[in-house]
């Protein structure tokens, strides 16, 4: 043993034991921040049956998917005759921007409009993109039923009561909404004529 | 009295195990204040009395409330009821909630003043600004704990609130859905949102309190600025007062001036016409149906319609972020060696229309959005950044009054 100290040795040991001592205690935070993540039984993937006839005619219903909320409309003729002629005002009208918005099945430009299997009945998630209020539903054209909450050239769709968010009745966004995107499509399918399984 | 005390054989005893006389003197008696501070300087200390109130008032609330948001028999839920238990059946219940509920407004009310004060009189100046950014830290932990606060009685506003900010921190590029996950514990705000957010607002008040500590040790470092805002010699008698008993007592007597006004509201308009409790949320949650109007309690509606003033969504979080963000650089964005506005008259007409500029985001933010009141939002928002771009250049073109010699 040298009377002298050997600096480089004990900046070395330093280093390694703060240097372990940092990584231990970072991973001490691995189960505690994971803990805050969803548990099990909330990941557990659950599917909601919905009767569709029970939606009258132009009528809109809310139910409920993996405790988010889901619109099912009942779209009229009238009313799937409002979806034309306003594309240039729509921010994505064929619903290509992100895969939360399109589904497989939407092949054809009609199903890209009417966003929905069978064109009456639109079902969609019916969180606004912007930051998750429900918007509310407004389906007559122009202003004669909503006064100035809506355009003046209104389409008839969705207006979110929060941030001033609009939608047709695809729910596709209409430009100068602050939403970015259409309201989201889940994955659904009919088991009867009547009967859908979201999820 | 506090003299007799510190004669006594069992303060020497005390003393020569903690060095409480020493702490007692440098905080307290021989920690000396310029002897010109007004009363926008009492602030501080109704700031403090009022985190006490609302740390001693929330341990008692908790003894009773319940964070579940497990549907009842008689349909509300578990925490709705908690909280309607609290005002109808339990001994005081009623009194303890709205000295919270008011509790929470008013101590916006008293930090926004103390800090409005702090910008005009230049109070975050070198030597300062640690102060200052410290303060800073402490407006973010009190909107955070706020926000918590705000979804345990399980309304309607609460709910729909924590929806719209936990989808703001979801946006977030990369990290969002993490963070949303993490916040919420699922993939909506639900009954483990309640749980975690009630776990989080016992934990901040603890949080502030240890930061006010740092707030003061900074405060007592370098002394109280004053509304001459010149540097005087602490150690010359006829500039100085002592803290004890001149300014306790100053501060006393606001406490009770103040006090009087906060028993007023809890007492005769707790819910002071739905600014300070909102009517929406004596509904429950119902996740299935956003209220008509959704708007923030009036302390965060500034910072809300700066949120609503951009189309695009990534870029009005950025905005509000960066409307907090930008109170940070404040010390270092003004260069003006002068610091009260008393002597700088282009900053004074500055900083009042700022002070005006916030009142009008918080009214756009509290009401219904219309093309009108989204353009005034939109302006009051230009004036906010705006503002503290200019003070960049505002030493290169403000001629300065002279300062006076002494206070």
């Amino acid at each position: 043993m040298t009377e002298q100290t050997d600096h480089s040795r004990r900046n070395f040991l330093y280093v390694a034991a703060g240097g372990l001592g940092a990584v231990a205690g970072g991973a001490t935070a691995i189960p505690f921040l994971g803990s805050m993540l969803p548990a099990a039984d909330t990941l557990a993937a659950a599917t909601t049956e919905f009767d569709v006839s029970t939606v009258v005619e132009g009528q809109l219903v809310v139910v409920q998917w993996q405790g988010k909320p889901v619109f099912v409309t009942h779209r009229t003729p009238e009313l799937l005759a409002q979806l034309d002629g306003h594309d240039e005002d729509l921010k994505d009208p064929n619903s290509e921007a992100i895969d939360a918005v399109h589904a497989m099945w939407m092949d054809t430009p009609e199903k890209r409009k009417t966003r929905s299997i069978k064109p009456e009945y639109l079902i969609v998630v019916a969180s606004c993109t912007h930051l998750g209020c429900i918007p509310l539903y407004k389906p007559s054209s122009g202003r004669a039923e909503w006064g100035d909450s809506v355009p003046s050239n209104w389409p008839g769709g969705w207006h979110c009561p929060c941030h001033g968010s609009f939608y047709d009745l695809s729910a596709r966004v209409v430009n100068g909404s602050p939403a970015p995107y259409n309201l989201h499509v889940m994955p659904y399918k009919y088991t009867s004529d009547t009967t859908v399984v979201i999820g | 009295m506090l003299n007799a005390m510190m004669k006594t054989k069992i303060f020497a005893w005390v003393d020569r195990r903690t060095g409480l006389e020493g702490i007692i003197k440098s905080q307290l008696t021989e920690s000396m204040v310029p002897k010109n501070v007004n009363w926008m300087w009492v602030f501080g200390g109704i700031a403090m009395m009022v985190l006490v109130l609302q740390i001693i008032s929330g341990i008692f609330l908790a003894m009773y409330y319940k964070p579940s948001a497990m549907l009842t028999t008689g349909g509300f839920s578990v925490a709705f009821d908690s909280v309607e238990r609290i005002m109808r059946d339990v001994n005081f219940g009623w009194l303890i909630r709205y000295i919270h509920a008011v509790g929470a407004s008013m101590f916006f009310l008293v930090v926004y003043i103390h800090m409005g004060r702090g910008m005009y009189y230049g109070s975050y100046k070198e030597p300062r600004e640690l102060i200052w950014i410290v303060g800073v830290v402490i407006l973010l932990i009190m909107q955070g704990a706020a926000f918590f606060g705000y979804l345990l009685p399980w309304g309607q506003m609460s709910f729909w609130g924590a929806t719209v900010i936990t989808n703001l921190f979801g946006a977030i590029p990369v990290l969002g859905d993490l963070i949303g996950q993490l916040l919420m514990g699922g993939f909506s705000v639900g009954d483990p949102t309640l749980n975690r957010f009630f776990s989080l607002h016992y934990l901040f008040p603890l949080l502030l309190v240890a930061i006010v500590g740092g707030h003061i040790h900074a405060l007592h470092t370098v002394h109280s600025n004053n509304p001459d805002g010149i540097d005087i010699d602490f150690n010359d008698k006829k500039n100085v007062v002592s803290f004890h008993p001149y300014i306790t007592m100053k501060d006393a007597f606001a406490v009770a001036l103040f006090l009087i006004l906060y028993a007023y509201i809890v007492f005769f308009n707790p819910q002071m016409g739905g600014y300070f409790i909102e009517v929406d949320n004596y509904v429950p949650a119902n996740n299935l149906q956003t209220p008509a109007h959704i708007a923030p309690v009036w302390y965060l509606t500034p910072w809300y319609t700066i949120l609503r003033s951009f189309e695009v969504k990534l870029v009005g979080i950025a905005a509000m972020g960066a409307s907090l963000a930008i109170l940070f650089l404040l010390p270092f964005l003004d260069r003006s060696k002068v610091r009260s506005a008393r002597y700088r008259p282009m900053y004074q007409g500055m900083v009042i229309m700022f002070f005006i500029d916030v009142i009008v985001l918080g009214y756009c933010g509290h009401s219904a959005t219309t093309e009108t009141l989204k353009l005034v939002g939109q302006i009051a928002t230009a004036y906010y950044f705006l503002f503290f771009v200019a003070l960049l250049f505002l030493p290169k073109i403000e001629k300065t009054r002279p300062l006076p010699e002494g206070v």
